[in-house]
Protein backbone atom coordinates (compact mmCIF):
# COMPACT_ATOMS: atom_id res chain seq x y z
CA UNK A 1 0.00 0.00 0.00
CA UNK A 2 1.31 3.46 -0.90
CA UNK A 3 1.41 5.77 2.09
CA UNK A 4 0.69 9.45 1.63
CA UNK A 5 3.51 12.00 1.81
CA UNK A 6 2.19 13.17 5.19
CA UNK A 7 2.28 9.65 6.66
CA UNK A 8 5.80 9.04 5.37
CA UNK A 9 6.99 12.37 6.76
CA UNK A 10 5.44 11.54 10.13
CA UNK A 11 7.32 8.23 10.17
CA UNK A 12 10.60 9.93 9.33
CA UNK A 13 10.23 12.65 11.94
CA UNK A 14 8.63 10.66 14.78
CA UNK A 15 10.32 7.31 14.34
CA UNK A 16 13.54 8.21 12.51
CA UNK A 17 12.42 5.78 9.80
CA UNK A 18 14.81 6.31 6.90
CA UNK A 19 13.05 3.73 4.76
CA UNK A 20 10.03 6.02 4.75
CA UNK A 21 12.25 8.79 3.42
CA UNK A 22 13.61 6.45 0.76
CA UNK A 23 10.03 6.05 -0.45
CA UNK A 24 9.69 9.81 -0.76
CA UNK A 25 12.98 9.98 -2.70
CA UNK A 26 11.81 7.26 -5.08
CA UNK A 27 8.47 8.99 -5.50
CA UNK A 28 9.92 12.35 -6.53
CA UNK A 29 13.38 11.62 -7.95
CA UNK A 30 12.37 11.39 -11.60
CA UNK A 31 10.26 14.55 -11.64
CA UNK A 32 12.75 16.60 -9.67
CA UNK A 33 15.77 15.46 -11.67
CA UNK A 34 13.94 16.13 -14.94
CA UNK A 35 12.93 19.62 -13.77
CA UNK A 36 16.45 20.44 -12.60
CA UNK A 37 17.95 19.23 -15.88
CA UNK A 38 15.91 21.90 -17.59
CA UNK A 39 16.89 24.47 -15.01
CA UNK A 40 20.58 23.55 -15.36
CA UNK A 41 20.48 23.99 -19.12
CA UNK A 42 20.85 20.28 -19.84
CA UNK A 43 23.81 19.59 -17.53
CA UNK A 44 22.56 16.23 -16.24
CA UNK A 45 25.41 15.62 -13.79
CA UNK A 46 24.93 19.00 -12.17
CA UNK A 47 21.15 18.52 -12.06
CA UNK A 48 21.54 15.14 -10.35
CA UNK A 49 24.02 16.59 -7.83
CA UNK A 50 21.61 19.40 -7.07
CA UNK A 51 18.68 16.98 -6.73
CA UNK A 52 20.74 14.81 -4.37
CA UNK A 53 21.69 17.82 -2.27
CA UNK A 54 18.07 18.97 -2.22
CA UNK A 55 16.86 15.61 -0.89
CA UNK A 56 19.56 15.60 1.81
CA UNK A 57 18.80 19.18 2.81
CA UNK A 58 15.07 18.42 2.88
CA UNK A 59 15.72 15.41 5.14
CA UNK A 60 17.69 17.51 7.62
CA UNK A 61 15.01 20.22 7.61
CA UNK A 62 12.09 17.80 7.74
CA UNK A 63 11.40 18.29 11.50
CA UNK A 64 10.82 21.97 10.72
CA UNK A 65 8.40 21.17 7.87
CA UNK A 66 5.04 22.36 9.12
CA UNK A 67 2.93 21.05 6.28
CA UNK A 68 1.65 24.48 5.23
CA UNK A 69 2.59 23.60 1.67
CA UNK A 70 2.71 20.27 -0.10
CA UNK A 71 5.95 18.33 0.37
CA UNK A 72 6.61 18.53 -3.37
CA UNK A 73 6.31 22.34 -3.35
CA UNK A 74 8.64 22.56 -0.39
CA UNK A 75 11.14 20.18 -1.99
CA UNK A 76 11.09 22.11 -5.26
CA UNK A 77 11.63 25.36 -3.37
CA UNK A 78 14.74 23.90 -1.72
CA UNK A 79 16.02 22.52 -5.04
CA UNK A 80 15.42 25.74 -6.95
CA UNK A 81 17.18 27.74 -4.22
CA UNK A 82 20.17 25.42 -4.45
CA UNK A 83 20.37 25.70 -8.24
CA UNK A 84 19.97 29.48 -8.22
CA UNK A 85 22.59 29.83 -5.52
CA UNK A 86 24.93 27.51 -7.46
CA UNK A 87 24.35 29.53 -10.62
CA UNK A 88 25.17 32.76 -8.80
CA UNK A 89 28.41 31.33 -7.41
CA UNK A 90 29.53 29.43 -10.50
CA UNK A 91 28.17 31.47 -13.34
CA UNK A 92 31.36 31.48 -15.44
CA UNK A 93 32.13 27.83 -14.76
CA UNK A 94 29.33 26.08 -16.58
CA UNK A 95 30.54 22.68 -17.74
CA UNK A 96 30.01 23.34 -21.41
CA UNK A 97 31.29 19.92 -22.38
CA UNK A 98 28.67 18.24 -20.22
CA UNK A 99 25.98 20.49 -21.67
CA UNK A 100 27.05 19.73 -25.24
CA UNK A 101 27.24 16.02 -24.47
CA UNK A 102 23.74 16.08 -23.01
CA UNK A 103 22.41 18.10 -25.93
CA UNK A 104 23.92 15.78 -28.51
CA UNK A 105 22.43 12.87 -26.60
CA UNK A 106 19.11 14.68 -26.57
CA UNK A 107 19.26 15.29 -30.29
CA UNK A 108 19.82 11.58 -30.89
CA UNK A 109 16.84 10.80 -28.70
CA UNK A 110 14.80 13.54 -30.30
CA UNK A 111 15.36 12.10 -33.75
CA UNK A 112 13.30 9.13 -32.59
CA UNK A 113 10.48 11.24 -31.27
CA UNK A 114 7.42 12.18 -33.19
CA UNK A 115 7.26 15.55 -34.88
CA UNK A 116 4.86 16.85 -32.25
CA UNK A 117 7.30 16.21 -29.44
CA UNK A 118 10.14 17.76 -31.40
CA UNK A 119 8.11 20.86 -32.18
CA UNK A 120 6.96 21.13 -28.58
CA UNK A 121 10.57 21.01 -27.39
CA UNK A 122 11.56 23.64 -29.95
CA UNK A 123 8.65 25.84 -28.94
CA UNK A 124 9.57 25.50 -25.26
CA UNK A 125 13.17 26.39 -25.97
CA UNK A 126 12.00 29.53 -27.77
CA UNK A 127 10.56 30.81 -24.47
CA UNK A 128 12.56 32.84 -22.00
CA UNK A 129 14.06 30.94 -19.05
CA UNK A 130 11.48 32.33 -16.62
CA UNK A 131 8.57 31.62 -18.96
CA UNK A 132 9.78 28.09 -19.53
CA UNK A 133 10.08 27.45 -15.81
CA UNK A 134 6.67 28.96 -15.10
CA UNK A 135 5.02 26.81 -17.78
CA UNK A 136 6.94 23.75 -16.61
CA UNK A 137 5.85 24.17 -12.98
CA UNK A 138 2.24 25.17 -13.67
CA UNK A 139 1.31 23.17 -16.75
CA UNK A 140 3.62 20.17 -16.54
CA UNK A 141 3.95 19.68 -12.79
CA UNK A 142 0.48 20.95 -11.92
CA UNK A 143 1.58 23.47 -9.30
CA UNK A 144 -0.77 26.40 -8.77
CA UNK A 145 0.40 29.90 -9.69
CA UNK A 146 0.88 30.60 -5.99
CA UNK A 147 3.02 27.50 -5.51
CA UNK A 148 5.08 28.30 -8.59
CA UNK A 149 5.59 31.85 -7.33
CA UNK A 150 6.77 30.50 -4.00
CA UNK A 151 9.16 28.05 -5.69
CA UNK A 152 10.56 30.61 -8.13
CA UNK A 153 10.61 33.33 -5.47
CA UNK A 154 8.78 35.70 -7.77
CA UNK A 155 5.69 37.83 -7.18
CA UNK A 156 2.45 36.06 -8.07
CA UNK A 157 1.62 38.60 -10.77
CA UNK A 158 4.96 38.05 -12.46
CA UNK A 159 4.44 34.30 -12.60
CA UNK A 160 0.94 34.73 -14.01
CA UNK A 161 2.32 37.09 -16.61
CA UNK A 162 5.07 34.60 -17.54
CA UNK A 163 2.53 31.82 -17.91
CA UNK A 164 0.17 33.96 -19.99
CA UNK A 165 2.88 35.18 -22.31
CA UNK A 166 4.33 31.71 -22.70
CA UNK A 167 0.90 30.25 -23.32
CA UNK A 168 0.22 32.83 -26.04
CA UNK A 169 3.55 32.09 -27.73
CA UNK A 170 3.07 28.34 -27.54
CA UNK A 171 -0.48 28.64 -28.78
CA UNK A 172 0.74 30.42 -31.88
CA UNK A 173 3.71 28.16 -32.46
CA UNK A 174 1.76 24.94 -32.01
CA UNK A 175 -1.45 26.04 -33.72
CA UNK A 176 -0.85 23.80 -36.72
CA UNK A 177 -0.75 20.70 -34.51
CA UNK A 178 -3.95 21.66 -32.79
CA UNK A 179 -5.68 22.30 -36.09
CA UNK A 180 -4.58 18.87 -37.27
CA UNK A 181 -6.02 17.37 -34.13
CA UNK A 182 -9.31 19.24 -34.42
CA UNK A 183 -9.67 18.46 -38.14
CA UNK A 184 -8.74 14.83 -37.57
CA UNK B 1 9.95 21.71 -42.45
CA UNK B 2 8.43 21.43 -39.00
CA UNK B 3 5.13 23.08 -38.36
CA UNK B 4 6.81 24.94 -35.54
CA UNK B 5 9.23 26.63 -37.95
CA UNK B 6 6.39 27.67 -40.22
CA UNK B 7 4.83 29.48 -37.29
CA UNK B 8 7.94 30.68 -35.54
CA UNK B 9 8.13 34.00 -37.37
CA UNK B 10 4.82 35.14 -35.94
CA UNK B 11 5.74 34.99 -32.25
CA UNK B 12 7.55 38.29 -32.08
CA UNK B 13 4.52 40.24 -33.15
CA UNK B 14 2.20 39.07 -30.40
CA UNK B 15 0.08 41.85 -29.03
CA UNK B 16 -0.87 42.27 -25.39
CA UNK B 17 -4.41 41.28 -26.19
CA UNK B 18 -3.12 37.84 -27.14
CA UNK B 19 -1.80 37.34 -23.60
CA UNK B 20 -5.27 37.80 -22.21
CA UNK B 21 -6.85 35.14 -24.39
CA UNK B 22 -7.84 32.10 -22.37
CA UNK B 23 -8.30 28.76 -23.98
CA UNK B 24 -8.88 26.03 -21.43
CA UNK B 25 -8.82 23.40 -24.20
CA UNK B 26 -5.37 24.55 -25.22
CA UNK B 27 -4.22 24.54 -21.60
CA UNK B 28 -5.29 20.96 -21.01
CA UNK B 29 -3.95 19.87 -24.40
CA UNK B 30 -0.59 21.51 -23.67
CA UNK B 31 -0.43 19.98 -20.19
CA UNK B 32 -1.15 16.57 -21.65
CA UNK B 33 1.51 16.96 -24.32
CA UNK B 34 4.12 18.18 -21.84
CA UNK B 35 3.41 15.33 -19.44
CA UNK B 36 3.18 12.73 -22.19
CA UNK B 37 6.55 13.71 -23.62
CA UNK B 38 8.34 13.65 -20.28
CA UNK B 39 10.48 10.54 -19.88
CA UNK B 40 10.59 8.68 -16.56
CA UNK B 41 14.14 8.85 -15.25
CA UNK B 42 15.27 5.53 -13.84
CA UNK B 43 16.51 5.62 -10.29
CA UNK B 44 19.85 4.18 -11.43
CA UNK B 45 21.36 4.22 -7.92
CA UNK B 46 20.22 7.77 -7.21
CA UNK B 47 18.13 6.81 -4.18
CA UNK B 48 20.98 4.73 -2.70
CA UNK B 49 23.40 7.63 -3.07
CA UNK B 50 20.99 9.93 -1.26
CA UNK B 51 20.34 7.43 1.52
CA UNK B 52 24.06 6.84 2.05
CA UNK B 53 24.59 10.51 2.75
CA UNK B 54 21.73 11.03 5.15
CA UNK B 55 22.74 11.68 8.76
CA UNK B 56 21.86 8.90 11.21
CA UNK B 57 18.39 9.29 12.72
CA UNK B 58 18.36 10.93 16.14
CA UNK B 59 18.70 8.60 19.14
CA UNK B 60 15.54 10.07 20.61
CA UNK B 61 13.53 9.05 17.55
CA UNK B 62 15.11 5.58 17.63
CA UNK B 63 14.36 5.16 21.34
CA UNK B 64 10.77 6.24 20.78
CA UNK B 65 10.40 3.73 17.93
CA UNK B 66 11.85 0.95 20.13
CA UNK B 67 9.51 1.84 23.00
CA UNK B 68 6.52 1.73 20.64
CA UNK B 69 7.60 -1.70 19.36
CA UNK B 70 8.05 -3.11 22.87
CA UNK B 71 4.72 -1.67 23.97
CA UNK B 72 3.01 -3.32 20.98
CA UNK B 73 4.60 -6.70 21.80
CA UNK B 74 3.68 -6.45 25.50
CA UNK B 75 0.09 -5.49 24.61
CA UNK B 76 -0.19 -8.40 22.17
CA UNK B 77 1.21 -10.82 24.79
CA UNK B 78 -1.21 -9.49 27.42
CA UNK B 79 -4.18 -10.10 25.11
CA UNK B 80 -3.00 -13.63 24.38
CA UNK B 81 -2.43 -14.32 28.08
CA UNK B 82 -5.87 -12.93 28.92
CA UNK B 83 -7.57 -15.22 26.39
CA UNK B 84 -5.42 -18.29 27.03
CA UNK B 85 -7.17 -21.07 29.03
CA UNK B 86 -4.40 -21.59 31.60
CA UNK B 87 -6.70 -23.45 34.01
CA UNK B 88 -7.74 -26.03 31.48
CA UNK B 89 -4.18 -26.55 30.28
CA UNK B 90 -2.89 -26.99 33.83
CA UNK B 91 -5.60 -29.45 34.78
CA UNK B 92 -5.06 -31.39 31.57
CA UNK B 93 -1.30 -31.41 32.25
CA UNK B 94 -1.96 -32.72 35.75
CA UNK B 95 -4.23 -35.43 34.38
CA UNK B 96 -1.57 -36.42 31.83
CA UNK B 97 1.13 -36.43 34.59
CA UNK B 98 3.25 -33.79 32.80
CA UNK B 99 5.71 -32.03 35.06
CA UNK B 100 4.52 -28.52 35.93
CA UNK B 101 8.09 -27.19 35.79
CA UNK B 102 8.75 -28.45 32.27
CA UNK B 103 5.40 -27.04 31.18
CA UNK B 104 6.19 -23.59 32.61
CA UNK B 105 9.70 -23.71 31.15
CA UNK B 106 8.33 -24.58 27.73
CA UNK B 107 5.78 -21.77 27.99
CA UNK B 108 8.40 -19.19 28.94
CA UNK B 109 10.75 -20.28 26.15
CA UNK B 110 7.96 -20.15 23.55
CA UNK B 111 6.90 -16.70 24.75
CA UNK B 112 10.47 -15.41 24.59
CA UNK B 113 10.93 -16.83 21.09
CA UNK B 114 7.66 -15.26 19.91
CA UNK B 115 8.50 -11.88 21.45
CA UNK B 116 12.01 -11.85 19.98
CA UNK B 117 10.63 -12.78 16.57
CA UNK B 118 8.01 -10.05 16.83
CA UNK B 119 10.58 -7.39 17.78
CA UNK B 120 12.99 -8.46 15.04
CA UNK B 121 10.19 -8.39 12.46
CA UNK B 122 9.06 -4.96 13.64
CA UNK B 123 12.61 -3.56 13.45
CA UNK B 124 13.04 -4.88 9.93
Amino acid sequence: MDLSDEDLIRRVVDEGDQRAYAQLVRRYQSQLRFSLRQLCGGDQALADDMAQEAFIKAYKALPAFRGDARFSTWLYRIAYNLVMSHKRKNAPEVDQEAVDRARSQESVEESHQLGMARDLNSAMSALSEAQRQAVHLCMQRGFSHEEAASIMKLPLGTVKSHVNRARAKLQTMLQAWREDLVNG
Amino acid sequence: MDKFEQRKGGTDTLSDSTFQSKDPDFDSWLSQQLQFNEPYLDDDGFCERVMEQLPAPSRRAERRATCIQYAAVVAASAIVAWQFPFGEVLSEAARQSISLYSLIGLGILSSLAAMTGGILAARR
